[in-house]
């Protein structure tokens, strides 16, 4: 068996329970290896999913779903850094998951 | 942090929302899984980031009253992590935190023997018997006061 993180989809449940992702350009905010982004990514219009970990940003790319490549890019980058090239009023909703 | 979400306050349409997940500032418990049953039950060795938690609260609490965010919603949901044993989820923390700065110290020591013990506890509680780490996870959804830079 290999660790299964949230089988229960507690979290899922909790998220899609608060937003509506129906054509929302998303930015995921510490996406880690996607764990999360893979749940809601179908319903978004686009996603953009940030980590400063390389380690865990390898992980994301290699696991991306093939059925969600084209509408998710995923970037290393520190949330600092990639607020100050955006530019304002960008997105419908900023998931900030676990990355206090 | 409070620099952080007057970012994500800007990057934000004025239709847009924010959705915070964090855990809760309590201890997750090391649990020990039967036929669905919790059988042992152990505060996480590795619990370090309560100030953490404490400062990012803080933060959100400075950008709600200066008007920047409001809560619209808030709830709570338990958020467990399956191994079939304690190893698998120690292995499983350690590539997790693959770029963390993890320091050899006691504290690593007594996480390994917390979870050698509760590996052992697994064990004698027969085939079928699995670990979980149980956090208390909580999910704010917040919206953005209106800004003078968009028009309305």
């Amino acid at each position: 068996m290999t660790v299964r993180v949230d089988p229960e989809n507690n979290e899922t449940r909790a998220l899609l329970n608060l937003v509506d992702f129906t054509g929302k350009r998303v930015l995921e905010i510490g996406c880690g290896d996607g764990r999360l982004t893979w749940r809601y990514a179908d319903r978004a219009e686009h996603v953009t999913a940030i980590d400063p970990k390389a380690a865990a940003i390898r992980r994301a790319k290699e696991n991306l779903p093939e059925e969600l490549k084209g509408h998710v890019e995923i970037h290393q980058f520190k949330f600092e850094d990639f607020s100050a090239t955006s530019k304002p009023s960008s997105f419908d909703s900023i998931i900030f998951a676990w990355s206090f | 942090m409070v620099h952080a979400l007057e970012e994500v306050q800007r990057l934000l349409k004025s239709t847009g929302r924010l959705i915070d997940i964090q855990p809760l500032i309590e201890a997750p418990l090391l649990q020990v899984h039967k036929e669905n049953r919790v059988v042992f039950v152990e505060p996480d060795p590795s619990y370090d980031y309560e100030e953490d938690l404490k400062q990012a609260d803080a933060a959100l609490t400075h950008v709600i009253k200066r008007g920047l965010l409001v809560i619209e919603e808030r709830s709570e949901f338990d958020f467990l992590t399956h191994g079939s044993s304690a190893q698998e989820l120690l292995a499983f923390w350690d590539k997790a935190s693959a770029d963390d700065d993890i320091s050899e110290d006691l504290a690593e020591q007594r996480i390994k023997e917390v979870y050698a013990r509760v590996e052992e506890i697994r064990q004698a509680a027969g085939q079928g018997a699995e670990v979980a780490l149980h956090e208390r996870g909580r999910i704010l959804r917040l919206k953005p006061n209106a800004r003078n830079d968009e028009p309305p």
